[in-house]
């Protein structure tokens, strides 16, 4: 087999929509997703469908796009694709432990974000997880997460997983979201030109309302409580800064937690491949520069949806079939003239959903109280389990980046490579140290992304 | 901004920082300068410290992988007066990990029953052994030939497909970032000042001396500079007009998640690759030796055959996950020997690097005798042989 004219890592809507541009143009595309199945995490589909609710419609779409171009789309579902190297060498490892090297001639970075959660007191306790990691339970296997369950952060992810919960049958106590009430209702002002999306968000409101769910406003999670697993979440308003007022703590008996602050890009691959990065907290932090089609600093790299500034799945969706266009334009299968009557539909469609997006990205901004729920004693990196009063002392005594940081403290230095700590350890450094979050920087990112073994990578290389 | 310092040292790598230490305990003024440039060697390094292993050739497989295929005879050992220095400098360790805990709260992981472990795997690796053996004599303690089972007694992990091994008692190991920082902060507990980020711009000169150097951090008018650039230390000196053979050679490494401390007791060494096991658990498998200019890029190729090479020798490792990897550039020299002490060129300007692979285990009387050879003391360990000015045949 020859090596695919595009390799697109992540098989979410920016992905699935980048090959089914690329591969309408004729050219052969590799998509590659460490998932069972593609759709990524919005458009996830169920592994068990009797116990699982229906897939979104979108998603199936998509997947029914990518079924009908298969002569032009290989999936690589399962595999990892863990590095990067000299230009465009892309390493993927499948689940039975083979390695090899992709060597396309574009890439395409779809590979979406992960979820922020801040530390605070208890939050490695059993039973606290993340809305996106019940959503994956609720939506593969059909699996509830819990049987009272609190969710908190901000965002409106928050509310979807919600629904999503109250459809599997749990009773969810409270919905917290830690922004203020007027700053969301102020959404209609900034989203009339995208009615479908405001409208989406009003039925989960009423779904909610109807079950009963209440949707607090301007309150955050300050602790989880318990002994060997979490039995109870205290909570407390906040002021604008999500400072709270902890006079007026009230504490809920739950047995699952969810906590959500937003998401960040997951740039290793872009960082890896020396793409330039630049830092942009409003979309999750540090993310590939990109010009107008979505083309990387790096010449044959290009990247879209979430992984690239996180924006949701319709934005995603409509920049992966942008960058999968000028993909194509780049390996000549398509005209400039071509490209440039394509590219504008799409770039309408981007403008339209971009005020909606700029504004819930304001009342979702991270404010600096909730900084202050991290104790002396509180995990600030759980791969290597350190403490705050471990990494401060380590900060206070002249270690304020990520390297020298990790070196005197361990923080960062665990498997995630600080991808989980780092975005809200770099705040608190920040903080301390009075830099800047510029100045502190990305954690590096080094070979392997993801787990693979030694004997993964010493198997004889088959050449594809 | 201008500042002055008696002695300013230019890079904050192990060598630096012990520079630093060695002359801020000698009451110098010192300004210790690091540009915090991405790839330096003590980042990259896994902190073996083998003034044995490393002298006799035996320390870093790839490279008697290299010389085998190309000579059959295996490198030539360094010089003897460099084993007696890293030997040296290696004793220095116990003491100095226990100042530098006491001074500023750091352990820096050093172990004194590690040993290493070079281990044989075919008759022209014995041939090379057995001399290589009856050439160390036994001036540093008893270097070991082991049986088979000798090495499976202690370490049951390693493959049975085996020779022997040679035991070097005396080469254990030390965490290299935790040294280096505690050099640092020590450095500073004397009084010395620490710029990060400050990168080197120029040398003001004056009747043969440098008066001053301009840094991203300002200028600052000292008495003497050393140059503990590691792999960069030629452009620094340079800077000065002065020429010598520094060259990067990168080394690049993986590591694996941490293990049950303990699993590996030695650190091991064979044709193919190093491992050794840090005080958390993780192994570091390492490293390649290659001219390759700056680049600090890891290599697929190259992380593949590390692996196969630590699976070789441990097949247990197989089934272990690789955490990263990375790659730093080692400061090397034509005859492989460090560049220490007074350059010829400029009256005050001193040189601490070309540690090439042993840079970690000479940090502490390098600085010792860089400190004392700037203040014009007479060095506990002769210079000599280190000068900068052997080169002077390729320079010229």
């Amino acid at each position: 087999m020859s090596h695919p004219a595009i390799v697109i890592i992540g098989g979410g809507p920016a992905g699935m929509s980048a090959a089914v541009a690329a591969a309408t143009q004729g050219l052969a595309c590799t998509i590659v997703d460490e998932g069972f199945d593609l759709g990524g995490q919005i458009y996830r589909k169920p592994t068990n469908p009797a116990r699982a609710p229906a897939p979104h419609p979108r998603g199936e779409n998509l997947r029914a796009e990518i079924a009908r171009l298969a002569q032009h789309i290989s999936v690589r579902t399962g595999d990892s694709a863990w590095g990067i190297f000299d230009g465009l060498r892309i390493a993927v490892t499948s689940p039975d432990e083979h390695t090899e090297l992709l060597q396309p001639q574009a890439v395409i970075l779809a590979p979406g974000a992960h979820e922020l959660v801040p530390p605070f007191p208890g939050w490695t306790l059993p039973g606290v997880m993340t809305p996106g990691a019940a959503q994956i339970l609720i939506k593969t296997m059909g699996v509830a997460p819990g049987k009272r369950v609190l969710v908190a952060g901000t965002g409106p992810f928050l509310l979807a997983v919600a629904c999503q919960l109250v459809d599997a049958g749990v009773h969810v106590v409270a919905v917290l979201e830690a922004s203020s009430r007027p700053a969301w209702l102020s959404l209609p002002l900034h989203g009339f030109r995208t009615p479908e999306i405001l409208a989406e968000g009003l039925a989960y409101l009423s779904k909610l309302d109807r079950a009963h769910v209440p949707v607090r406003y301007g309150r955050i999670v300050v602790t989880a409580q318990g002994e060997t697993e979490l039995n109870a979440v205290e909570h407390a308003p906040v002021d604008a800064e999500w400072f709270p007022d902890n006079n007026r703590i009230e504490i809920e008996q739950v047995d699952t937690l969810l906590v959500g602050y937003g998401f960040v890009p997951r740039v290793q691959l872009a960082q890896m491949a020396g793409c330039n990065l630049e830092l942009r907290p409003d979309v999750g932090g540090w993310i590939p520069v990109r010009d107008r089609n979505l083309a990387t600093s790096v010449g044959g790299i290009f990247a879209a949806g979430d992984g690239a500034g996180v924006a949701g799945s319709l934005v995603a969706a409509f920049e992966g079939q942008l960058a999968g266009m000028t993909a194509a334009r780049f390996l000549g299968a398509i005209d400039e003239a071509t490209f440039t009557a394509a590219r504008y539909p799409v770039e309408q469609e981007l403008a339209r959903l971009k005020p909606l997006r700029r504004a819930l990205d304001k009342i979702s901004a991270l404010q600096p109280g909730l900084m202050s729920l991290v104790r002396d004693d509180t995990l600030v990196c759980r791969c290597e389990e350190v403490t705050w009063r471990e990494a401060r002392e380590a900060v206070c005594a002249g270690s304020t980046t990520y390297r020298s940081l990790k070196m005197t403290s361990r923080a960062g230095m665990g498997a995630c490579q600080g991808r989980f700590c780092w975005p809200f350890l770099s705040r608190l450094v920040a903080a301390e140290a009075k830099c800047s979050l510029a100045d502190i920087g990305p954690p590096s990112a080094r070979p392997p992304l993801g787990p693979i073994t030694l004997g993964a990578l010493a198997s004889e290389p088959r050449d594809k | 901004m201008t500042s002055t310092a008696d002695v300013v040292v230019i890079g904050g790598g192990a060598i630096g920082s012990s520079v630093a230490f060695a002359l801020a305990r000698r009451g110098a003024s010192v300004t210790l300068l690091d540009a915090s440039t991405p790839g330096r060697a003590t980042s990259a390094s896994a902190g073996g410290l083998w003034s044995l292993g490393e002298s006799l050739g035996l320390g870093c497989g790839v490279i008697l992988h290299t010389a085998q295929k190309g000579v059959g005879d295996g490198p030539a050992p360094l010089p003897r007066t460099f084993m007696d220095f890293l030997w040296a400098s290696n004793l220095r360790f116990p003491s100095l990990a226990a100042e530098l805990r006491t001074l500023c709260g750091i352990d820096i992981e050093a172990e004194s029953a590690t040993g290493l472990l070079y281990l044989v795997y075919d008759d022209e690796q014995e041939r090379h052994a057995s001399r290589i053996v009856e050439w160390a004599g036994s001036d540093h303690g008893q270097v070991e030939r082991w049986t088979p089972q000798h090495v499976h007694n202690r370490e049951p992990l390693i493959t049975h497909d085996l020779r022997s091994a040679i035991h070097f008692p005396g080469d254990n190991q030390v965490n290299p970032m935790l040294l280096t920082e505690a050099l640092k902060r020590g450095a500073c507990a004397k009084g010395a000042r620490f710029i990060a980020e400050a990168r080197v711009r120029a040398f003001r000169c004056s009747n043969g001396r440098v008066v001053a150097v301009e840094s991203d951090k300002g200028t600052i008018a000292c008495g003497a500079v050393v140059n503990a650039a590691g792999a960069w230390g030629a452009q620094i000196a340079r800077l000065a007009s002065i020429e010598i053979p520094i060259q990067p050679v990168r080394g690049q490494i993986i590591c694996t998640e941490a293990l049950r401390p303990g699993t590996l007791r030695s650190n091991l060494s064979t044709r193919d690759c190093y491992i050794l096991q840090k005080a958390h658990g993780e192994v570091i498998i390492g490293s390649t030796t290659e001219y390759c200019d700056f680049n600090t890029e890891v290599r697929y190729e190259d992380m593949c055959s590390l692996a196969a090479g630590a699976i070789r020798a441990v097949p247990a490792l197989r089934n272990v996950t690789l955490k990263r990897a990375w790659a730093g550039l080692r400061p090397g020299t034509p005859d492989e020997l460090p560049i220490l002490g007074p350059a010829a060129e400029l009256e005050n300007f001193f040189h601490a690097t070309g540690g090439f692979r042993t840079g970690i285990v000479a940090a502490p009387l390098t600085g010792e005798v860089v400190a004392a050879s700037v203040l014009g003391q007479t060095p506990e360990f002769p210079i000599e042989p280190f000068l900068a000015h052997r080169f002077q045949f390729l320079t010229a």
